[in-house]
């Protein structure tokens, strides 16, 4: 789709042959999520520290609780993520407040290996300091990954589909046949204006029917009145609904 | 068909996947779940032909959501719990260094000869060593294995400070060794880094304690653990170097899926590396600061080595790739 350029969706072909469209997600979104998570393991290893500090020494010893304070804070560093990540839901406590999800690059959830593998190679997506290899990497790559994402074959991706917004616009133009037969992508682009079209102003409406003067043949109120036809047209090329044809010089689009 | 009447067609069966989803997504789902993989395909099948159509994106979208939601669901397998995280370390870890043996021999001998090289020539020319060491680190080096030491010195008088040196050396070593894999996809060069520099510092250590100290009470010390430790460490190199190497030299692969095919092969290494340093820490912890005398502890130690060299070579051999 020639839309699809300008926004991040990348395509997945998955292992039922059919091809889905993945949302992936930008530094800064998981940037945000990072500094919530890394926030998240300051608090409780805060607290954790204070409660074993606090009760245990009288029962097994400073030392020991010292040790399993130490053995705690090594577990909170390495596998945080990889706990979350290799869950159910696929997503730290950081990544869920931000609607992100780590995914396999085959669409599929992340394996316990993968996750172990992406979040292990912070350490080189870390240097020379604050991420900056890994956020150049992802700048390099079409799927925003950095290195551990290199490594395991996963992605970050937005996990909701944001709601179409489809108003309730009733487009009065006159059903016509393109004057000559379209491709796909062309096709495409018509059925997405007329989608859309409604959300814009009715300045951007004649400004963008005018690129496809050479389809139309004029530019202005009249080509755009061409263009919705011919976009409802493709939409369902037979008139069924007997509704009269539009008044000549009413409104286009009709709320 | 038009698009609208597309629409009501295929509208039952995705609010049924809708429905199944989310009785499978339950802790306990009913037997109607059995339907989910048929109409998961169906209305994968319906998701293709909308794309072909261009259908609306609202129907795409929803459609796509709907995919992603089911596939995630059916590939969804549980990680395998204990016995096959005992059959990675005794079965796959040992297979997978037999695999690599060259890459294994290559990191050992990068590893343990500028070691015994520093170590050799300090003796005769301590200048090395004790600008590697630095006067704190010399100085500490004294207060440990100095000639004035005996084995006895570092016997820990508690359960609890042996357990919490245990802590520690789980908390440092194993970082160590994670640090050291990911230092590898650097093209080697972390990896190799952290290996020369343990090496030239742990040759530098012998050295001194065999140029100003009582060697005795560091080997009975350090003898044991050693073997564990030091393998570990050489392994987990191992398993950086390997992901490294694949971004240097992918052969006929591209690189990106040279790649992420050497982060399969090096997770047991690294895991199986982890282990070992873990078992070094339990050594170290516990048995290394045991009072016994010198002949049991080098008994114990090269008990030790053996065990690690014959795990390393015979573990695993009989079992297949396998299940």
């Amino acid at each position: 789709m020639a839309a699809a350029r300008a926004d991040t969706l990348q395509s997945v072909e998955l292992a039922d042959g059919v091809e889905i469209q993945l949302r992936v997600a930008g530094p800064a979104v998981r940037s945000m999520a990072y500094m919530i998570d890394l926030l998240i393991r300051i608090g409780i290893d805060f607290a954790v520290g204070m409660a074993v500090f606090m009760l245990l020494p009288p029962l097994i010893g400073a030392e020991m609780a010292g040790g399993l304070m130490m053995l705690f804070a090594f577990f909170m560093e390495w596998f945080y993520n990889v706990f979350f990540e290799a869950g159910a839901k696929g997503a730290t406590p950081g990544q869920r407040s931000m609607k992100l999800r780590v995914m396999s690059v085959t669409g599929g959830p992340v394996s316990l290996a993968q996750a172990v593998m992406r979040n292990f190679m912070r350490v080189a997506d870390f240097m020379p300091g604050l991420y900056l290899t890994g956020i150049v990497c992802m700048l390099f790559t079409k799927r925003f990954q950095r290195l551990g994402d290199l490594v395991a074959h996963t992605v970050v991706t937005y996990a909701e589909v944001p709601p179409v917004l489809t108003p309730q616009v009733e487009i009065r133009a006159e059903r016509r046949a393109p004057a000559q037969v379209l491709t796909r992508e062309e096709q495409a682009a018509l059925l997405q204006f007329i989608e859309r079209a409604p959300l814009w102003a009715d300045e951007r409406r004649i400004e963008l029917a005018a690129l496809a003067q050479p389809l139309t043949g004029v530019v202005g109120v009249e080509g755009l009145r061409r263009l919705c036809g011919m976009a409802l047209w493709l939409q369902d090329p037979e008139e069924k609904s007997g509704t009269p044809p539009p008044l000549k010089g009413a409104r286009l689009f009709h709320t | 068909m038009t698009p609208s009447q597309f629409e009501k067609h295929i509208g039952p069966r995705w609010q049924k996947l809708e429905r199944l989803l989310d009785e499978a997504e339950k802790p306990h789902p009913t037997a109607a779940v059995e339907e989910l993989p048929a109409t998961f395909r169906q209305v994968c099948h319906d998701l293709s032909i909308a794309q072909h159509r261009m259908s609306p994106q609202r129907l795409t979208q929803q459609l796509n959501a709907l995919a992603i939601r089911g596939y995630r669901l059916l590939e969804r397998r549980s990680a395998g719990g204990w016995e096959t995280f005992v059959r990675l370390f005794l079965v796959e870890f040992p297979q997978a260094v037999r695999a690599e043996w060259k890459l294994f021999w290559w990191c050992t001998a990068l590893f343990y000869l500028p070691a015994v090289l520093i170590a050799v020539i300090t003796p005769a020319h301590p200048e090395w060593a004790m600008a590697l060491l630095g006067p704190g680190g010399m100085a500490q080096i004294e207060s440990m294995y100095g000639e004035a030491s005996k084995p006895s010195d570092y016997v820990r008088d508690s359960f609890g400070s042996g357990f919490s040196a245990f802590c520690f050396y789980i908390m440092n070593n194993v970082s160590i060794d994670f640090r050291t894999f990911a230092g590898g996809i650097l093209g080697g060069v972390g990896a190799l880094g952290v290996l020369l520099y343990n090496s030239i510092h742990l040759g530098a250590v012998f050295g001194y304690v065999h140029y100003s100290g009582n060697p005795l009470t560091l080997y009975t010390w350090v003898v044991a653990h050693g073997a564990p430790e030091l393998t570990g460490i050489v392994i987990s190199a191992m398993a950086g170097m390997r992901v490294g190497w694949s971004v240097l030299r992918p052969g006929r692969l591209e690189r990106r899926a040279a790649l992420v095919l050497a982060g399969r092969k090096a997770l047991p290494l690294l895991i199986g590396a982890a282990v070992l340093t873990s078992l070094a820490a339990v050594l170290e912890g516990f048995w290394s600061p045991m009072d016994y005398p010198p002949t049991i502890k080098f008994t114990v130690g090269a008990l030790c080595w053996l065990a690690v060299a014959m795990f390393l070579m015979f573990s695993g051999r009989r079992q297949t790739d396998a299940a």
